[in-house]
């Protein structure tokens, strides 16, 4: 069931734009155009549908022309050319009465920076869109309380904008455009003023939503990750044009072209190069502060069975297992006694296939250190398996084509 | 063969042919609004006396109290200041002075703020308004002076339309920057939710730019002051009068007093217009104190207003009103002071309009004053007198062999015009450029051939004689334009130049005259003006006492009293 379907939409901006109409066609690119022409092409010859329910996630670097693009569907900026139909109705024909009847209840926007008004309180922010419907004080209030409601932000009601913090904001403009009651939903960017840990919150609380309302969301963002995480199906802008459209597995497995090749690979063969690629975190325990108890507690609540042992310096001394800490525990040894000494150590610039030999007769992970024995990170199995089947399975291409 | 460049295109003559045409072509209209403007601000002046002084002062400063957040500085400077200004006996002016400036603000803002939201909306408007802004905030007022007069007349209707022009682009551009200000994303949230355009200006729009549309009608306020000494020049009532007259006669104390409470009344509105600001966007319930205030404030005006009614209709109209218009040289000073205190004495309320000599001929023609007591004629005031005789009634002289010239101190060595070579830097200290000596003088500057290289200075009344007092103390030559009867003769030792040529006259006289139609509008008064007449040394005496500090009605009223039957003998 299609809810949206876009058709050839086109957006230049400035004049001459017949010119820089002809030079896109001539696969000139942006900025080329820009000098000749004065014109900036926005959008140009996208096409698309959002079925009914999905994320729809557009991506792209900045400048791609995606914030133009999702504002070209509630028409914030007129198409030049193209149609956007929502369940049929073609809203790039429609009048302003037709076109606000729309904005007012189908489609609804969340904003980068959250686009709050700061002299009204979070209520009277909820109740906007109602407002401008003309719903009756006393039920938009309901409404409103009830989506502030869902989002647990009832309490915060009578606070402004300024006194939340900016993932307390993000949920109000969220709770602003579900008050609504919307059939689309548009977010440009919604997550990326915050800060990555809110960040990943929000798109479990978006994920969660979706489950139980059932919108079909527009999503806009730059990164790849968020994207592969909540998007049903991804296009993937370059220079106002859609290079590929599909679902992430596609979008990784079979680029449609060198540029989302290489955009793909930006995320994932980049960091399969050398040691410090694919390094995580280290957990450790500093021997001369850290008793038994310390240590098993801490691989208690990182759910591992093996920690690094540093001096404080954090120079590395060898690793410290689970059996080894309870022994020492019972026996009220110190630590520095029931190590393991026996560590393997690469540096940081250590290339991937030198690993791999390494890590295949250990089950302990291999240190990643500095010049003066500095801990830096770690190397797990898993994640040398996964970058060489990633680098196998381009050098395979490769030779498919070559 | 001649280029455009040599030849001096007609642009003056263009803007007179238009004004002349739109005074024409909308005369009716322009007078509706002189009326009306008239009847609203007479009323609201009227309104605001007839309020007891220490009644409004107590107001204000409760008011103060409670918009300066309880602190006392606010209040307390109010409660001082205000009475200061009733005790130096200006509190009349001060009211008509508020009068105007309110009045003229709300017209800016009501002007304005529209104007300044088109703007933001509109670029094309935004190119064209912008220029238009800077001409006239940097067009010197003087210059719509002579418009507003003709549109206009006299008084605070034309001293009001001056100010609008000069204090209406802050609040245009000040509005405009604010909304332009808003970001763009609070906008397109506003649009995205389908807000018609009305509900995004009302709800979205001017709340946030709420504050800078503030700052900009404070400034606005603060330039429709500033404006109100200019205003004066052209009859607008208040303490503008106070500081020109001041200026003309060099009287430093007077004009002090007057400008620091015009600096009084700036600071207290430009405290109490910030307060109201400041409560309206405070985040806790502030608004409340604003609209208590406005409120009583709206309610006692009201009130005051029905009672002033009711008490007027009781007391049916007290006398009529005459208004004598005068240019502030001491002469005119002392003789129309004589004449309001007489007719003042037959029952008629008499208002007197300080003017520009040009303005003032021009006023008494268009009927907007009865009379005017200070035409110097036949030479003096010639070209006025050509201009608009056919419009006014000369009523003959009212002190006859009064005598116009250069004068010189007597320790100078020169006798005549002729004998002037390269004396006091070859300058000659004048008066207001509209006078009618300074045209004779310019005359004289081209007719007598070792003047050719010489100056005529234009500055007022009151600093020629300031510089003339200066250049006797220091034994300097000096050359001014000089008329008697003038106490500077009784005061200095001054001595005529003779004028072979004759560019000042030979016999000058002082006349009078009325407007068409005052004989059959207020006999009584005709009468009077056309009998008023006296001598040199009466006037003298009158302008002795005057520059000895007595106040002008009070070294009136005492020739008056002295010469009891020679007054009387005009009125019969």
């Amino acid at each position: 069931m299609k809810k949206l379907e876009v058709k050839h939409l086109t957006k230049i901006f400035g004049k001459k734009q017949k010119v820089a109409l002809e030079m896109i066609k001539q696969q000139k690119s942006k900025t080329e155009i820009l000098e000749k022409t004065g014109a900036t092409v926005g959008v140009y010859d996208a096409s698309f549908d959002v079925n009914e329910g999905e994320i729809f996630v557009i991506m792209g670097l900045s400048g791609s022309g995606k914030s133009t693009l999702v504002r070209l569907l509630n028409r914030l900026i007129e198409p030049s050319s193209g149609d956007i139909y929502l369940d049929g109705k073609d809203i790039s024909k429609m009048n302003a009465e037709e076109l606000r009847h729309v904005r007012r209840h189908s489609v609804n926007m969340v904003f980068q920076n959250f686009g709050l008004f700061p002299h009204k309180t979070i209520l009277e922010n909820t109740e906007f869109g109602l407002e401008l419907r003309g719903v009756p004080k006393e039920e938009r209030l309901k409404l409103a309380e009830q989506a502030l409601e869902n989002s647990n932000l009832l309490a915060f009601k009578d606070q402004y904008p300024s006194q939340l913090s900016g993932g307390m904001q993000q949920r109000v403009g969220l709770a602003r455009a579900l008050a609504n009651d919307p059939e689309i939903l548009l977010m440009d960017e919604a997550f990326s003023a915050l800060d990555p840990l809110i960040r990943k919150e929000m798109q479990d609380e978006l994920l969660d939503l979706q489950d139980r309302v059932q919108k079909t969301i527009v999503f806009i963002t730059h990164d790849l990750n968020e994207a592969l995480r909540i998007g049903d199906r991804i296009a993937l802008m370059k220079d106002g044009q859609i290079m590929q459209i599909g679902t992430g597995e596609e979008i990784l497995t079979k680029p449609a072209n060198d540029f989302v090749r290489e955009f793909v690979e930006d995320v994932d063969r980049s960091k399969v190069l050398t040691a410090q690629n694919i390094m995580i975190k280290p957990l450790t325990t500093t021997i001369e502060i850290d008793g038994p108890q310390v240590a098993l507690t801490r691989m208690h609540n990182e759910e591992v069975s093996m920690l690094m042992a540093t001096n404080r310096r954090r120079q590395l001394l060898g690793s410290l297992t689970a059996d080894a800490a309870i022994e020492a525990r019972k026996k009220k040894l110190p630590l520095s006694e029931v190590i393991d000494r026996d560590v393997r150590t690469v540096s940081k610039d250590t290339v991937i296939t030198d690993i791999m030999p390494l890590i295949y007769d250990s089950s302990a992970p291999i240190a990643v250190t500095d010049d003066n024995n500095r801990l830096l990170g770690v190397i797990i199995r898993g994640r040398v398996i996964e970058a060489l089947a990633n680098t196998r399975d381009d050098a395979e291409e490769e030779q498919e084509r070559g | 063969m001649e280029t455009i460049l040599q030849r001096k295109l007609p642009v003056a003559e263009l803007v007179e042919k238009a004004t002349d045409w739109l005074t024409d072509t909308f005369a009716v209209l322009f007078n509706v609004i002189q009326s009306i403007g008239n009847f609203v601000m007479n009323g609201i002046t009227d309104t605001l006396l007839f309020i007891s002084p220490f009644l409004l002062i107590v107001l204000v400063t409760v008011a103060a109290y409670f918009l300066g957040k309880k602190k006392w500085g606010l209040p307390t400077f109010t409660l001082l200041g205000l009475l200061f200004i009733y005790n130096q006996g200006l509190w009349d002016d001060l009211m008509n002075t508020f009068t105007l400036v309110l009045v003229s603000s709300l017209i800016s803002i009501i002007i304005g703020i529209p104007l300044g939201i088109w703007m933001a909306k509109n670029d094309v408007v935004k190119q064209i308004i912008n220029p238009i802004l800077d001409f006239m905030q940097t067009m010197p007022a003087f210059v719509y002076l002579i418009p507003a007069v003709a549109f206009f007349g006299i008084g605070i209707v034309p001293g009001v339309f001056a100010s609008v022009i000069f204090a209406l682009p802050p609040t245009v551009r000040f509005t405009n920057l604010a909304i332009r200000e808003i970001p763009t994303e609070l906008i397109e949230a506003s649009d995205a939710f389908g807000s018609t355009g009305s509900q995004k200006l009302f709800k979205v729009e001017l709340p946030l730019a709420k504050n800078t549309i503030m700052a900009g009608v404070n400034q606005t306020i603060m330039l429709a002051l500033s404006m109100v000494v200019t205003g004066s020049m052209i009859g607008a009532p208040g303490l503008g009068r106070g500081v020109l007259s001041a200026l003309q006669h060099a009287d430093i104390g007077s004009g002090f007093v007057n400008g620091l409470a015009l600096v009084i009344l700036a600071i207290v509105m430009d405290r109490f217009t910030t307060a109201i600001n400041k409560q309206g966007t405070s985040q806790q319930k502030g608004g409340k104190v604003n609209k208590i205030i406005g409120l009583v404030a709206v309610a006692l005006f009201v009130f005051a207003g029905l009672g002033r009614l009711l008490l007027n209709n009781q007391s049916a109209a007290g006398g009529k009103t005459v208004k004598l218009a005068y240019v502030e040289w001491d002469s005119e000073v002392a003789s129309t002071n004589v004449l309001a205190q007489v007719l003042k004495q037959k029952g008629y309320k008499v208002e007197m309009i300080p003017l520009d000599n040009a303005i003032m001929w021009q006023t008494v023609a268009d009927g907007e004053a009865d009379a005017t007591v200070s035409a110097w004629l036949p030479n003096t005031h010639a070209d006025q007198y050509k201009k608009y005789k056919q419009d006014l009634v000369n009523l003959g002289p009212n002190l006859k062999g009064v005598k116009l010239g250069l004068a010189v101190p007597s320790y100078m060595s020169v006798d005549s015009i002729d004998d002037l070579s390269n004396q006091a830097d070859k300058k000659i200290t004048g008066i207001e450029p509209g006078a009618g000596i300074m045209k004779a003088a310019e005359n004289a500057l081209k007719d007598y051939s070792n003047l050719s290289d010489w100056q005529l200075v234009s500055s007022s009344t009151g600093a020629m004689t300031t510089s003339l007092g200066k250049a006797i103390k220091n034994k300097e030559d000096i050359v001014i334009t000089a008329w008697s009867p003038h106490w500077i003769f009784a005061k200095y030792d001054l001595k005529y130049l003779k004028d072979s040529k004759e560019d000042f006259g030979t016999s000058e006289n002082i006349n009078s005259i009325a407007r068409k139609g005052l004989k059959s509008d207020m006999p009584e008064v005709y009468k009077i003006i056309d009998n008023f007449n006296w001598t040199q040394d009466d006037m003298q005496s009158v302008m002795l006492d005057i520059n000895n500090g007595t106040s002008p009605e009070k070294a009136a009223q005492k020739w008056v009293d002295k010469n009891s039957k020679k007054v009387n003998s005009w009125s019969e």
